[in-house]
């Protein structure tokens, strides 16, 4: 893993606020939630992946199979 | 590598450019609506005081004016003139069928039109000028409430498809 995830994340969280600002601007306060809900989606996704090799990772590093 | 930067590049720009069709989209429905109005009135102004036949009429009403609104009126004067048997309301219905893709209007517009066309040449002048000036009422209020529909979603389309094609591709990426 390097750091790309990482970035790819910030580059989510930036895009979605400047989503979630044009929406709420326009009065759509319900999309803005919406997209702010798919964006949150999306980073967890990638995020709970992580958790899984992490968790891996430690059952490997203590034996704990 | 190069070859996913330009797919990059090619997303963003795919999303740009719808984003900025829907909003141009969304600019263009209150010029064609103010050009509707300008139109009926036109027609009106013939109908009345020199009292061309309606196909004539249609024709030379949108003739000033540029764009599809123009060919609307072209198209339902020249069906109307070449086929006697479809009645104005008809062939106001065909031409708006023809030339949907390039017109912004919406519905509310759309059954206007057909209302108008419908007592178009079925009743004498002062009925016919009510009905106009019906039309253009109507149109007027639409022309409004496209002017705030305008101001709210030019930016927010341009936004969206901009910040949509970066979105996708850094998912993509």
């Amino acid at each position: 893993m390097g750091l790309d995830i990482l970035f790819k994340i910030a580059g989510v969280g930036i895009l979605i606020s400047v989503i979630h600002t044009a929406l709420k601007q326009a009065g759509k306060e319900d999309m803005a939630q919406l997209c702010t809900l798919a964006g949150f989606a999306i980073v967890l996704l990638w995020v709970v992946q992580l958790l899984g090799q992490l968790f891996t990772t430690v059952q490997g590093v203590f034996k704990l199979f | 590598m190069w070859l996913k930067l330009i797919g990059c590049c090619l997303v963003i720009i795919a999303g740009t450019l719808t984003g900025f069709s829907l909003a141009a989209r969304y600019n263009e429905r209150p010029k064609q609506v103010r050009q509707l109005i300008g139109c009926i009135t036109s027609l009106g102004s013939y109908i009345n005081y020199v009292s061309l036949p309606l196909s004539e009429a249609l024709i030379r009403s949108a003739g000033m004016i540029e764009g599809p609104v123009r060919d609307l009126f072209q198209q339902a004067g020249s069906f109307i003139d070449t086929s006697g048997w479809r009645s104005p309301q008809e062939a106001f219905a065909e031409a708006l069928n023809m030339l949907e893709n390039e017109l912004a209007i919406h519905k509310p517009e759309r059954e206007i039109m057909l209302l108008l066309g419908a007592n178009l040449g079925a009743v004498d002048r002062k009925e016919q000028q009510k009905h106009l000036d019906l039309a253009k009422v109507e149109l007027e209020k639409i022309h409004q409430e496209a002017i705030i529909a305008r101001d709210q979603n030019v930016k927010m389309y341009r936004y969206l498809g901009v910040c949509g094609g970066l979105a996708i591709a850094i998912l993509l990426v």
